[in-house]
């Protein structure tokens, strides 16, 4: 056994421990695939092997069902707005935050990102009282401005991490050059943030799309409520076979599944650059 | 919308005369801090709002007896004296204390796999790819999936079958133990790889130097990763530890939702899940809520570190 023998087959060992956790990672997905492409007499006869035919049926009725469009024109305009409006009043936060001199501005942040200890959960009721009482329950702005409200605390512990780095000559110098602060903040500090607020971004908009208690709670059974709490709704249904389910599934994760391809890029440099301390 | 319009207004006063805010230096400081002033107040609005208002009123209807439609009245500390002796909250609370006591899965496991995946070996780049996929898929849908994957003649029981493994081929989301087991996994199947990610960013952080340098020092692997990667990586560690410490029972509410609602029994009965149950199916809107706020207290000790960290990381000044 030389080193360079055993170094071969430490390498081995290591593909297949990887190999063994990405099949694990993408065979549950592969399986709603497959199902979701048979026709309900074939999932019963044979419910894990290959469909003998495919199908695309389960698309079309989970379609009909489900009125997919207004489903997804749902969840889209309400993660956008929340993911527009949340990772903006971050921007204004740490921005005030950390560079200008404002008497209180650390107090305003604490206070910020201590509601991260607020989940959603342990206020649901209460937090649904509010929207009703802002005359907003069923409607988008509720939602949106709820999204933007629970993303914030994160989002401004990010940006102004971030900001923190870059040095405050810069500002001054952008300052006697006649600058304002929405200028520097937005032609100057955004640009170099861009990394951070892509992550934040892309970040956001996963987990507002695939939120389901407060769309479920905000929107109910209303015409905006959102495709998760459609799909949720889908599954509850007893006469709807597997195969049906497993389509209403693929629709509802294609979305962020192929935003993340996009973006993978993206999200790997902010990542990168948001840990960078 | 109406929010966010208000700083966009007011910097157009403020950029207007620039020149006398040289001179005199305190009216332009006091500027400042009324800039300062208008730019955090979106967020504060919405923190203020939806988040310390609906935890004000929480505590409000905590102290109040009201239930189904009729009206509610004030109940002192009843509702709380009640926790104690309802057999369901204790369990939820001990499910969640057991679920906390898988947190060091949670933080070494992603911690391997982006070791393993630092490691450059080929195909490195489409492991870290394929890894972080599962976190993409909503948890409701990964529990509705699940639900087929875990099933009693599901794909797990025939793989288990088929290798000689069938005394393990068990109903896994109806044993007493099993549910919260499969539970936690599935948890742990939808947010390793955001851990992973985090983690290779912070593994990224290290330079190369450092880890030749060992090497030419005769350090061999694992006294590399024990003495140098390590030690370096815990700022990552931390964070990470922090986000799933304040987040795993969070996580696991849609979860609930789609694979056991709670059961079998209170097998898999959760606090979060409960404050939802009592609320919207029972009704019991002060009871539902006090159990809201003994979670909101168990979270906020959980992660009350989390947020130290975040505060001193946002606060502090570079070198």
């Amino acid at each position: 056994m030389n080193p360079r023998h055993s170094a071969r087959i430490g390498r081995y060992l290591l593909t297949f421990a990887l190999v063994v956790v990405a099949v694990a990672a993408v065979y549950p997905l592969l399986f709603t695939v497959v199902s979701s492409l048979k026709t309900q007499a074939g999932f019963a006869h044979d419910p894990l092997g290959l469909p003998a035919g495919i199908t695309l049926e389960n698309y079309l009725e989970a379609f009909r069902r489900m009125n997919m469009p207004r489903l997804l024109l749902n969840s889209l305009i309400t993660t956008l707005g929340g993911l527009v409006l949340s990772v903006l009043a971050a921007l204004l936060v740490a921005y005030a935050v950390t560079k200008l001199r404002f008497r209180g501005g650390k107090i305003v942040f604490l206070l910020i990102i201590v509601t991260l200890t607020i989940p959603s959960q342990a206020i649901i009721y209460p937090l649904y009282q509010t929207v009703l009482d802002l005359g907003m329950s069923g409607q988008y702005q509720g939602l949106i401005l709820a999204y933007a409200a629970f993303g914030l605390p994160l989002g401004t512990y990010q940006l102004a991490g971030y900001f923190q780095q870059v040095p405050d000559e810069l500002i001054e110098a952008a300052r006697v050059d006649g600058a304002g602060h929405l200028t520097i903040l937005f032609r100057l500090l955004a640009p170099i943030a861009t990394p951070a607020l892509a992550a934040l971004a892309i970040f956001n908009f996963v987990w507002m799309w695939n939120d389901l208690l407060l769309p479920l709670v905000i929107m109910g059974g209303s015409d905006s409520k959102t495709l998760m709490v459609g799909v949720s709704l889908l599954s509850g249904q007893y006469d709807v076979s597997v195969p049906l389910v497993s389509a209403g599934l693929i629709v509802a994760l294609l979305p962020v599944l192929v935003i993340y391809l996009v973006f993978q890029r993206q999200l790997v440099s902010g990542a990168l650059a948001g840990s960078g301390k | 919308m109406t929010i966010s319009t208000a700083p966009v207004s007011e910097p157009v006063a403020a950029d207007t005369p620039p020149a006398p805010a040289r001179r005199p230096p305190r009216p332009g400081r006091a500027r400042e801090w009324w800039l300062g002033a208008a730019l955090v107040l979106p967020a504060l609005v919405l923190a203020v709002l939806f988040k310390l208002v609906p935890l004000v009123r929480g505590v409000v209807t905590s102290t109040e007896s009201s239930s189904g439609f009729g009206g509610s009245e004030f109940a002192g500390a009843d509702n709380y004296t009640r926790m104690f002796d309802d057999p369901m909250v204790l369990t939820s609370f001990r499910n969640a204390l057991l679920v906390v006591a898988t947190l060091p899965v949670w933080i070494v496991l992603p911690l391997v796999l982006a070791l393993l995946i630092h490691q450059r070996s080929p195909g490195w780049k489409f492991f870290r790819a394929v890894y972080f996929v599962p976190y993409t898929i909503a948890p409701i849908v990964v529990g509705i999936m699940f639900r087929q994957i875990l099933a009693p003649d599901g794909p797990l029981n025939a793989l288990l079958r088929s290798v000689g493994l069938q005394p393990l081929a068990i109903e896994w989301l109806n044993g007493r133990y099993s549910a919260l087991f499969s539970l936690v996994a599935v948890a742990l199947w939808s947010f390793f790889g955001l851990g992973v990610m985090t983690y290779l960013a912070g593994l990224a952080t290290i330079p190369e130097e450092t880890l030749e340098a060992a090497y030419l020092d005769g350090a061999g692997f694992f006294r590399r990763l024990w003495s140098v990667v390590v030690p370096m990586l815990r700022p990552t560690v931390a964070y990470w530890s922090v986000l799933c410490a304040s987040g795993v029972l969070i996580w696991l509410f849609p979860l609930i939702y789609a694979l056991t609602q709670g059961g079998p029994g209170d097998a898999t009965m959760l606090p979060e899940y409960l404050v939802f149950l009592t609320t919207f199916q029972f009704l019991d809107r002060g009871y539902g809520s006090a159990i809201g706020i003994a979670l909101f207290v168990f979270v906020a000790v959980l992660s009350i570190f989390s947020v130290r960290h975040m505060f001193t990381e946002g606060t502090r000044k570079p070198r």
